[in-house]
């Protein structure tokens, strides 16, 4: 079991009150109908499916509710850093270990 | 007093006889023994018989590591466990043990000639032996196999007893009680941390309750482990023995067993047998201490052979001798302290061999004080004794030259072939392990994990050297988390330190093809079998341990891996290294279910949610069905009703006059603020901009797929307020849908949304007669038809009760739900059952409600579709919204695969005999006589025997369905195949005349 | 006993969610200020609120203030838009207490109880169901648990209760 720290609760909190919810910063267009098919598939369906750093959301799901993001690194399976939705994606961190 | 017991000595209560069985005789120990140390005391060596070869075998250790003395306990019915480890399990007044692996008794064993076959068991046995004739593999080799295999006796009633679990959190968790571990929880808890130490066994101390004639800062090694203690418990540190740390899990997470009652005489009422603690650490020490090896060679396995330290142990903690007179055979300086000990105590020891051709002088100095015959550059190479050893073959080995044998008589054989760092736990946290050549063993490297080896654990020899390092290990803890702290390395008198060789097996002149060298005891893998298996092209010891099994028992290799390394390295002329080395994985050592298990048995085996009328239902003979987490009122038998008689009574009295349903696990959102109708429009199909407070929709959600995730109806009660309904599954997931879009998608919406789910009880009044039952009750709104249309939704008050009404149905009748807050739910019912009693109001459960729906072609999302299901496939396309610019899913419904041909619709299905209900699930083809696999093109979604109609219906989905109707399919169902139409959905009122009433 | 476990009366309870601008003037209406860290709570005689996330509140007062919060908040509604719902009926509080009402928790919660001081309160988990957990004192929780879940919850801490009595 994990522990994650939520941005908002600005805590670091057993796994078992989060939920993880998918990769991150795939953002929904804007207009999908503008979108072509390609496009509009890649958006529901196309992943990164990373071995190492991996941007990906969470929700504290057992706690304040909110949807984050979080790189966690998919080897390790450790967090390298939590963030708030909708800033922007950060850079890796330069070390391991942040959280 | 028992033959080998010394009064007095050791840490049981020579004043607390213990009595107990042993395979049906009786005996007494101490309290303080352990079944094994009780055994011993009373001569009894002889425990167990091996896995497969069905040997005669003894406790080999005093510990957890024990491959042999595994047996069955029993504390009356129900409290039956197997592979119990005798030299763990401590005595209690009563305890009932059996051994093991024997018919039909442990002296005299038929299965014993297996060992006379030995010669054809060889590695790979079972792949090489039973690959043909191939049809016998079935029929005879696997029943035979399976009727042979397994170790111990399953328990076969349910297990009476209670386990428990808990959370726990530290600073710092110490893991071990030996000096190692006393000096790190000591350390750290004088820095103010909050510190947790845990030991497996029954008491603290480790080692240290083998060797009470160390002395540690001026005491006697006993003293100071009583002082330590009371020390770390002022400070607050909670000490915890019998507790196993069985799995090292991410971020400092370990799993502990606490064994809470199987030592005592009569436990507490509703004690847990065990409990598993999930403790959160902020750091570990592991001080685990080391493993003492055996030495690889003929006959190593006889009752009577056993590892020196466990001698030691069995002496000063147990005050018992195993034999009076011993052999010792070692590799290591530590078996000569046990010899010293051992003959300090009385026992003649018979010879010391020493594999070594000059060990330390002072030893050799203390062991000629004592008399003792020590044989320097010796191997030992046979033992004789059928139950137990009698004597030991001893030869003298010269630049290699193994000369001829001599036997010296003994009645126990104590060997060490060294000490291997306990590093299990260690291994769980993925941290790497470096061969150290000198030490000739793994020692700890990195890991990811906040986690410290301590003493023993990482290849230290020696209690000073083992609590200098135990003390700076619990420093450099409460320095990680921020405290001072003052380092105090213990000083230590009469240390006793130490070093050896570490060897492959022992030099032979006997034909190693006959040589019974035991590598795994309990698995009865020998050294030949390894040697074999590299020779048969098992180059990997992943590859050997599976071939041949080594270090794959309960025991997980404790004692074994390293000797089976340095053979399979030896065989194949490689560095250890080279060859690796297995993996470690949780448990530590085997764990009960039941201690995993928990609270999670019985009825609280999983979260069960009831509703407001739950009770009601129970009262009035309900039958209840699983739904999602909830139960539901599944179907109200009447006296002398079956299932079918019940749902077809329900349905027709529904039908007739009026029934009454509970729906209070119906998930409600409160979709509240200014852009309320904003996100509604975004999120579900329809369009709602026009829906005007107090009228209600049917609402449909996609996901972004396109594909259907849910719906419900819909109120809007104002202009910036919605009352939203789910399906029961799905009300916490569509929740966390609409969240994820309001939290990421668009943030910028003025709009919350609220579970009142469980706020509301909910009852569905449903039939012609529902406004007369209803009207009655309410206060403060006009129900009649005009003024309360169908989809209409009001607050009023319902028998006294403020309520949330909508009109709406879900059977085709004239239907009313009736929100009232949940404490009410009971009184509201009850209410309604009087006020319907003069119209035979009749409560039916899910069954009915399934089948009313499904004759009015109603679909259930998840039941009707699959999550490949679009609107249009559903025949849904007029909840569309079609003028909206977008909505969640919207995009997708034009992509290629959602418009072209051949997609699965969902229709009604009505077989041509009447009263054939097709199975749900059953799959359909076109064509009947098509050859094997037949091209299946759709399944059967609802069946059920409709009491109203007089015939089963059916909904299923089928490619192209919806320009089939009236076409012909079949169902090959078991038995045989049924001929069924294609037909639109709506069986019953397809006009919808009655909901107009 | 060293724990015992009591379902408390009902009272009024809302979840109240706004946010900017319109916390202070909701905080205003109700005469005391929002919290504004997830955790902490404020109390203005009986009225009670909690802040559960970045914009969510739970507030607790007697039954008979359900109407006059609920008005006092609808007449600043269209300045200070939010939504106040009222969730009275969807938990059920059970009362903690007592010198073993921490280790009695722990059969369930898997936070850290040392970390929650007394005046704060979190949801979190008991078992498997989302609960809000008030520490009202060192030795008194409160746990609000949505009604369906109580039949689950309520006999484990039971068990937990006889697990404590029995010693072990």
């Amino acid at each position: 079991m994990l522990l994650i720290h939520c941005p908002y609760c600005d805590e670091t909190l057993p796994e078992a009150e989060f939920a993880y919810a998918g990769e991150a910063h795939i953002a929904r267009p804007a207009d999908p109908m503008a979108t072509s098919d390609e496009e509009w598939r890649d958006f529901l369906f196309i992943r990164t499916n990373a071995k190492g750093p991996h941007y990906e959301r969470w929700r504290h799901v057992h706690g304040c509710g909110r949807f984050f993001n979080a790189i966690r690194d998919t080897v390790s399976d450790r967090f390298l850093m939590t963030y708030k939705a909708g800033e922007a994606r950060p850079a890796l961190p330069a070390k391991e270990g942040a959280e | 007093m028992s033959r080998y017991r010394i009064p007095g000595k050791g840490r049981v209560d020579h004043a607390a006889p213990v009595r107990f069985s042993f395979d049906g005789r009786s005996y007494t120990g101490l309290r303080g023994d352990t079944v094994a140390s009780a055994l011993l005391a009373n001569g009894v060596h002889l425990m167990g018989r091996s896995f497969k070869y069905h040997r005669p075998r003894g406790a080999v250790t005093a510990g957890s590591e024990e491959p042999n003395a595994l047996i069955g306990t029993s504390r009356g019915k129900g409290r039956f466990e197997p592979n119990t480890r005798a030299t763990m399990q401590e005595l209690r007044a009563g305890l009932v043990a059996e051994s093991q692996n024997k018919w039909p008794g442990l002296g005299f064993d038929l299965g014993a000639v297996n060992d006379l076959a030995y010669p054809l068991f060889s590695a790979g046995f079972y792949y090489k032996t039973f690959m043909w004739p191939r049809a016998f593999w079935d029929r005879v080799y696997e029943p035979v196999i399976r009727a042979a295999a397994g170790l111990g006796r399953a328990p076969s009633e349910p297990d009476p007893d209670r386990y428990a679990s808990r959370y726990l959190h530290a600073d710092l968790l110490v893991v071990g009680a030996g000096p190692a571990g006393l000096a790190a929880a000591r350390a750290a808890a004088r820095a103010g941390l909050r510190v947790t130490l845990v030991d497996e066994h029954a008491e603290m101390g480790g080692a240290l309750l083998s060797d009470p004639g160390v002395v540690i800062e001026g005491r006697p090694a006993w003293d100071w482990l009583a002082a330590t203690l009371d020390e770390l418990r002022a400070l607050g540190v909670r000490l915890m023995c019998r507790t196993t740390a069985i799995g090292y899990y991410h971020q400092n997470m370990i799993g502990l067993c606490e064994r809470v009652t199987d030592h005592l005489d009569s436990p507490p009422e509703n004690a847990p047998r065990e409990r598993l603690w999930r403790v959160r650490a902020a750091r570990v020490v592991l001080a685990q201490g080391a493993i003492e090896k055996p030495l690889v060679f003929d006959g190593n396995d006889r009752p009577g052979v056993m590892l020196a330290g466990a001698a030691q142990t069995y002496l000063h903690r147990f005050g018992v001798l195993v034999g009076r007179r011993a052999a010792v055979v070692t590799a290591h300086d530590s078996a000569y302290f046990a010899a010293f000990d051992l003959a300090d105590a009385g026992v003649r020891i018979a010879v010391l061999v020493d594999t070594r051709d000059a060990p330390p002088a002072a030893l050799l100095d203390q062991a000629r004080r004592r008399g003792i015959e020590v044989l320097a550059g010796h191997s030992v190479t046979a033992t004789t004794g059928r139950l137990r050893i009698r004597s030991v073959r001893v030869n003298r080995v010269r630049d290699g030259q193994v000369a001829g044998g001599r036997a010296i008589a003994c009645d126990c054989l104590l060997m060490s072939g060294g000490w291997t760092p306990s590093l299990h736990l260690f291994s769980h946290t993925k941290g790497s392990l470096i061969w150290d050549e000198a030490a000739q063993t793994y020692l700890p490297g990195e890991t990811i994990e906040d986690c410290h080896v301590a003493g023993a654990g990482k290849g230290l020899w020696g209690y000073g050297a083992v609590l200098a390092d135990g003390d700076a290990a619990g420093v450099a803890a409460a320095s990680a988390l921020g405290r001072a702290a003052a380092g105090a390395a213990p000083a230590v008198a009469h240390d006793r330190t130490g070093s050896g060789e570490a060897l492959r097996e022992l030099p032979s002149d006997l034909a190693p093809s006959l040589a019974r060298a035991f590598v795994d005891f309990q698995n009865d893998v020998t050294a030949k079998d390894i040697r074999l298996a590299v020779r048969e092209g098992m180059k990997s010891i992943e590859h050997v341990k599976r071939y041949t099994t080594t270090g794959m028992a309960t025991d997980q290799g404790k004692l074994s891996n390293i000797n089976g390394l340095m053979i399979a390295a030896d065989t194949l002329g490689k560095a250890p290294p080279q060859v690796g080395l297995t993996t470690f994985r949780p448990p530590y050592t085997p764990t009960t279910f039941g201690a995993l298990a928990g609270y999670h048995r019985g009825s609280h085996f999983e979260l069960t949610r009831k509703t407001p009328i739950d009770p009601w239902a129970e009262e009035h003979g309900a039958v209840f069905e699983p739904v999602a987490q909830w139960r539901r009122a599944w179907y109200f038998p009447r006296p002398g009703e079956d299932m079918e008689a019940a749902v077809a009574r329900e349905c027709l009295a529904t039908r007739a006059s009026v029934g009454i349903f509970d729906a209070s696990t119906l998930g409600k959102i409160e979709v509240a603020g200014p852009d309320a109708v904003e996100f509604m429009n975004r999120m579900y199909t329809n369009p709602w901009t026009k829906l005007a407070p107090g009228r209600t929709r049917y609402g449909l959600l996609l996901g972004e797929d396109g594909f259907i995730r849910d719906d419900g109806v819909i109120g809007r009660l104002a202009d910036d307020l919605f009352h939203v309904t789910t399906t029961t599954g799905g009300a916490a997931r569509v929740l966390t849908m609409m969240e994820d879009y309001l939290q990421t998608e668009w943030p910028d919406l003025r709009v919350w949304l609220t579970s009142t789910t469980e706020h509301w009880a909910v009852a569905a009044l449903n039939g012609p007669n529902a406004r007369k039952v209803l009207e009655p009750l309410v206060e403060g709104l006009d129900i009649s038809a005009d003024a309360f249309p169908h989809m209409s939704v009001a607050e009023c008050r319902v028998a006294g009760i403020p309520a949330r009404l909508f009109r709406l149905s879900f059977t085709g009748e004239l239907g009313f739900e009736i929100n009232v807050p949940a404490r009410h739910g009971a009184d509201l019912w009850r209410a309604l059952m009087a006020a319907g009693a003069p119209f035979d109001i009749c409560p039916y459960g899910t069954e009915t409600m399934h089948v009313l729906r499904a004759e009015k072609g109603f679909i259930i999302v998840g039941q009707d579709t699959d999550g490949t299901v679009t609107p249009e496939d559903a025949g849904l396309g007029w909840a569309i919204g079609k003028a909206k610019p977008d909505f969640v899913g919207k995009r997708s419904l034009s992509r290629p695969d959602m418009v072209a041909p051949g997609r699965k619709q969902l229709v009604g299905l009505l077989t041509e005999e009447d009263d054939v209900r097709l199975e749900e699930g059953a799959q359909i083809v076109d064509d009947p006589d098509q050859p094997l696999p037949m091209r299946m093109v759709g399944h059967v979604t609802s069946s059920y025997r409709s009491a109203t109609l007089g015939r089963s219906i059916a909904m299923a989905l089928i490619e192209n369905g919806h320009s089939r109707i009236g076409e012909v399919v079949h169902v090959p169902m078991p038995g045989r195949t049924h001929r069924a139409r294609i037909t639109g959905t709506a069986f019953y009122d397809p006009d919808g005349a009655r909901l107009k009433l | 006993m060293q724990v015992t476990v009591e379902e408390l009366a009902p009272v009024a309870r809302f979840s109240l969610r706004v946010r900017d601008k319109g916390v202070a003037a909701v905080g205003k209406a109700l005469g005391l200020t929002l919290p504004g860290r997830i955790g902490e709570r404020a109390d203005r005689g009986d009225l009670t609120a909690l802040c559960l996330g970045p914009d969510e509140w739970v507030l607790t007062a007697p039954e008979d203030a359900r109407d006059r919060i609920a008005a006092d908040l609808a007449a600043i509604y269209a300045r200070a838009p939010h939504s106040l719902t009222d969730i009275s009926d969807r938990e059920i509080s059970l009362r903690i207490a007592g010198p073993a009402a921490a280790t009695l928790l722990s059969i369930g919660c898997p936070r850290d109880l040392d970390r929650l001081e007394p005046g704060r309160g979190v949801r979190t988990l008991f078992d498997s169901a989302t609960v809000v957990l008030w520490r009202d004192g060192p030795e008194a929780f409160r746990m609000d648990v949505w009604r369906s879940f109580v039949p689950h919850v309520r006999p484990l801490l039971e068990i937990g209760q006889e697990e404590l009595a029995a010693g072990l």
